[in-house]
């Protein structure tokens, strides 16, 4: 007898489907006389159809290698990140405040401090490298784990760095529609060479292509799966493996100061017997920090190899949206795993073939370890003052987003002594008082940044070699 | 047995967690939970949806979570589910009209949730897939 499927989530890959909703909201960005869009699958497919050019199509090697972006393709990116910004942190950006460490603060200081600092060290790497070079940056994704080239890492390039800083700055009236043109060009160009390069289908996000972020290499997937353990729910495998994920995502979390760049998801593998596997990287100890000092004795990554059972689960949809997290209909997946496998990566540069599994019943050590450093990074940071919270904050998205990219190029250390890659901006310092007056944290950056309605097109008039020529 | 407030369910479990809400209002409050070692006796209320504040009561153990803003979608509620602790999230009284609103939330609706849940002992209701449910 032909068993009854339980799942549906396939139906998510067919040409014509729409998706699930996965929030009530509607985004309207620039787009001010025209219908709102939602989010997921149909969002997509709206926002790309109100594009002018070609740009968030699949484009080329060729396309990828231009210099440049037109004005039209610039702000095409601009209002299709606004609306990919929207779709995966409208909600998140209703948690207010953290009552521990000021995130709001760091994040609007840090997107400012991209956008200005940025343009010098991409522009270096791209000098180093070369076009391609930088493209083969993004594609050593495809065969590692324990990378931080990753989903996450590359939105926040563009995303954050171009469409969050200079929707932060125009907030703050710091800056005009039409600055900066030229460094947002350069900004905008890495950003897709690297994601391009990455998913080398054509696409430069996970949310063009239905939530699929499937960039690893077959025989490193078939290496991960060979080692999965299989378990029951409920079992004490199935508990041992599931305590040691929470936990070392909730340090992974912690680490990278309450953001989402200690997590990295890619995914969903389909296996030959109807299993999802998402690949998720835990970076549990980022040795660039010096609050990390608390994480001694634990490797840079946890790697693991997560097999959930879309029957078991009666999957709808399953998104692994752009900042690299898995999202479910019906959202509770956890029951659902029925294998899985834990890597470890000791350090950001640790040969691939020197990566090992640990078995799952000899995790309880490594969870201890990772309680034991959680409770002392909570306790050090509860002693640390309002500047200090903000300082670290803002190197976690400053120095973390763009440090990978620097390290791959072999950079990292030039750019520290170089080019004070380390140093605020004085105009960023500066802001640190503004941001504070008219609760400009609390109100304009999630009215304006996250709901996506500050993200101002260039206009007609813009010249593509503008800078910002004269504080005034 | 009576409702009192709902919210955003962070996911979907069997799970029913009871026990005294406990409203932590600083970072000194969690490490002072942690040490009495009554964390399992309490479900905890905290205002915001972030990951950090309760990162230790999170990682040993608490029974159920109470925040007064986030969503599913946020940190808190996102760590939530992978240790299976059942999450309400942007709770409301059911007796009362007030609403979080991002950015223009008053003191004066945290301060009233708190008073009306703070000592009470109840119960979390998860098994609907959007509403989270607290009884009395």
């Amino acid at each position: 007898m032909e068993q009854v499927s339980r799942s549906s989530y396939k139906k998510r890959y067919e040409e014509e489907d729409e998706g699930l909703r996965f929030q009530p909201n509607l985004f309207t960005g620039n787009f001010v006389d025209l219908p709102p869009v939602p989010d997921g699958i149909a969002g997509d497919r709206q926002m790309r159809a109100r594009m002018k050019t070609g740009v968030l199509e699949r484009v080329s090697h060729e396309d990828v290698l231009k210099p440049e972006f037109t004005i039209d393709e610039l702000n095409d990116l601009n209002n299709y990140f606004a609306w990919n910004v929207w779709d995966v942190l409208v909600m998140r950006a209703t948690e207010g405040v953290s009552g521990m460490i000021p995130r709001q603060e760091y994040e609007i200081l840090s997107f400012m401090q991209q956008f200005y600092r940025y343009p010098e060290f991409m522009r270096l790497i791209t000098d180093h490298v070369g076009a391609q070079g930088v493209i083969d940056i993004g594609a050593s994704a495809r065969k590692e784990i324990g990378t931080k080239i990753n989903c996450v890492h590359d939105w926040c390039l563009g995303a954050v760095a171009f469409g969050m800083g200079r929707c932060g700055l125009l907030a703050l009236e710091a800056i005009g529609p039409d600055d900066y043109v030229e460094e947002s060009n350069t900004i905008l160009k890495f950003a897709q060479r690297v994601l391009w390069g990455k998913r080398q289908d054509g696409y430069i996000l996970n949310s063009q292509d239905r939530y699929r972020c499937q960039i690893h290499d077959q025989d490193l997937i078939d290496r991960l799966v060979s080692q999965c353990e299989s378990f029951e729910h409920g079992s004490d495998t199935f508990k041992q493996f599931t305590s040691f994920n929470a936990a070392a995502e909730l340090l992974a979390f912690f680490d990278h100061y309450d953001c989402r760049l200690g997590l990295g998801d890619t995914g969903p593998y389909e296996q030959k017997d109807g299993k999802i596997l998402i690949i998720r990287d835990l970076f549990v100890n980022e040795d660039v920090y010096h609050w990390s000092d608390v994480c001694e004795g634990l490797p840079h990554c946890f790697t693991l190899a997560i097999l959930i059972d879309p029957e078991q689960l009666a999957l709808e949809e399953i998104r692994v949206n752009d900042i690299s997290t898995t999202f479910t209909i019906p959202k509770n997946y956890i029951p659902a795993i029925c294998g899985a496998a834990v890597f470890v990566r000791e350090a950001w540069d640790t040969p691939m073939g020197e990566v090992y599994n640990v078995p799952i019943k000899d995790l309880e050590p490594h969870v201890e370890r990772i309680k034991d450093a959680t409770f002392k990074l909570y306790k050090k940071t509860l002693k640390m003052s309002r500047r200090e919270l903000c300082l670290n904050g803002t190197y976690s998205y400053y120095i973390g987003m763009l440090l990978p990219h620097l390290r791959k190029a072999g950079l990292y250390d030039y750019a520290n002594e170089k080019l004070n890659l380390w140093e605020i901006d004085q105009r960023v310092s500066n802001y640190y008082y503004e941001i504070g007056k008219r609760n400009f944290v609390q109100s304009v950056v999630p009215q304006k940044i996250f709901s996506g309605q500050g993200y101002l097109p260039f206009s007609k008039d813009a010249d593509i070699r503008r800078s910002k020529y004269a504080w005034l | 047995m009576t409702v009192v407030a709902e919210g955003y369910n962070a996911f979907e479990t069997d799970l029913e967690p009871s026990g005294a809400i406990l409203y932590l209002p600083d970072p000194q409050s969690v490490v002072k939970l942690i040490q009495s070692k009554k964390l399992k006796e309490h479900i905890l209320l905290v205002r915001g949806g972030t990951t950090t504040f309760l990162a230790p009561a999170l990682s040993m153990g608490a029974i159920g979570v109470i925040t007064m803003s986030g969503a599913p979608e946020s940190h808190l509620g996102i760590l939530s589910r992978e240790f299976q602790i059942p999450c309400i999230m942007t709770v409301h009284l059911t007796g009362s009209e007030s609403r979080y609103e991002v950015g223009n939330a008053s003191q004066e609706h945290f301060d009233e949730i708190i008073k009306e849940l703070n000592g009470k002992q109840v119960t979390l209701k998860c098994s609907d897939s959007a509403v989270g449910k607290i009884d009395v």
